[in-house]
């Protein structure tokens, strides 16, 4: 497992941030400079019944890595996220709406370390 | 340009079977060249993630192709054709990138071993072994709770463990057979 170079660090990242506008906050390029994996909430132009499945998917996967302990936050945000997440029995991480680039790399930074990791005690995530 | 349907894993390493992840969470070099390209990116979710889990074996196609995954990844399957329905709907151009050589998401190449499968090769009595219960007596457990019904005694076949014997496996049965 030594080569392996996750973080166990992910971030639940609004469409708007892994898609910015010109200009827009590019979380992906924020995510890839501080560690964290990125998990893309869906598109707010998709109707409900095409949301409705991918947040389930979302959730799934958010409650997965929970049971290993790894660390989540929440960029921008997903009017159905608490939702999804609440079905699954897991809360809403602490959740950043950046205005910079910096302000999500700082946030990033500053989150503690996650209970999961390569420590000999612990298994993979 | 127009949407790049992108394997779970580009954007998020840790989804990766372990020592998998070649990076600490984004793939960069496949998702900057599809953004380089003013390609959207809209991520796929990991099959293999929720089904089979963080601590999963590597894995080739045979082992994976089960009629349960199957189901499994025909729901997400479900999830993702309804998204690239309304792409496509809108008159996007759309891509689907997936991961060569993965038993789950590889687009023009896999894993394959028609004989793979059974104990893995490591040797006997190494630190997997500790005590407790696993994870399906657990639930046993759990659920006989539910229902007001104490658990019962327990014996075990000791054959895995690096200090097995047949005389002190046969011991340890019959002493729980005999003193209920």
């Amino acid at each position: 497992m030594k080569a392996d170079e996750r973080s166990f660090r992910i971030a639940l990242v609004a469409d708007r941030f892994v898609n910015p506008p010109p200009r827009g906050v590019d979380a992906v390029a924020a995510a890839a400079e501080a560690g964290w994996g990125v998990i893309q909430l869906p598109p707010d132009d998709y109707p409900a019944e095409v949301t409705g499945p991918l947040l389930a998917e979302v959730a799934e996967q958010v409650e997965e890595f929970s049971r290993h302990g790894y660390a989540f936050v929440v960029v921008g945000g997903h009017a159905g996220l608490a939702g999804a997440l609440a079905r699954v029995g897991v809360a809403v991480p602490d959740q950043i709406t950046p205005a910079t680039a910096v302000q999500l790399i700082d946030f990033l930074n500053g989150r503690p370390a996650p209970a999961a990791g390569w420590d000999a005690s612990q298994a993979p995530g | 340009m127009g949407v790049a349907f992108v394997a779970h894993c580009l954007l998020n390493q840790n989804s990766k079977v372990g020592d998998g992840a070649h990076c600490a969470g984004v793939y960069s070099p496949v998702i900057d060249a599809l953004r380089d390209r003013g390609w959207r990116i809209e991520q796929m979710p990991c099959p293999e993630l929720a089904f089979t889990g963080l601590n999963r074996f590597w894995a080739v196609k045979e082992q994976l192709d089960t009629a349960a995954y199957r189901r499994h990844c025909a729901r997400l399957a479900e999830a993702v054709a309804a998204a690239i329905s309304v792409r496509v709907g809108q008159g996007e151009d759309v891509v689907l990138v997936g991961v060569e050589g993965s038993p789950s998401m590889g687009v023009t190449i896999t894993s394959s071993d028609p004989l793979r499968g059974g104990r893995p090769e490591w040797p006997d009595g190494t630190a997997e072994h500790t005590s407790g219960e696993g994870i399906f007596v657990e639930e046993i457990r759990n659920a006989l709770a539910r229902r007001g019904i104490n658990f019962p005694r327990v014996a075990g076949e000791t054959h895995a463990l690096a200090d097995h014997d047949e005389a002190t496996q046969r011991a340890g049965i019959e002493s729980v057979l005999d003193n209920p």
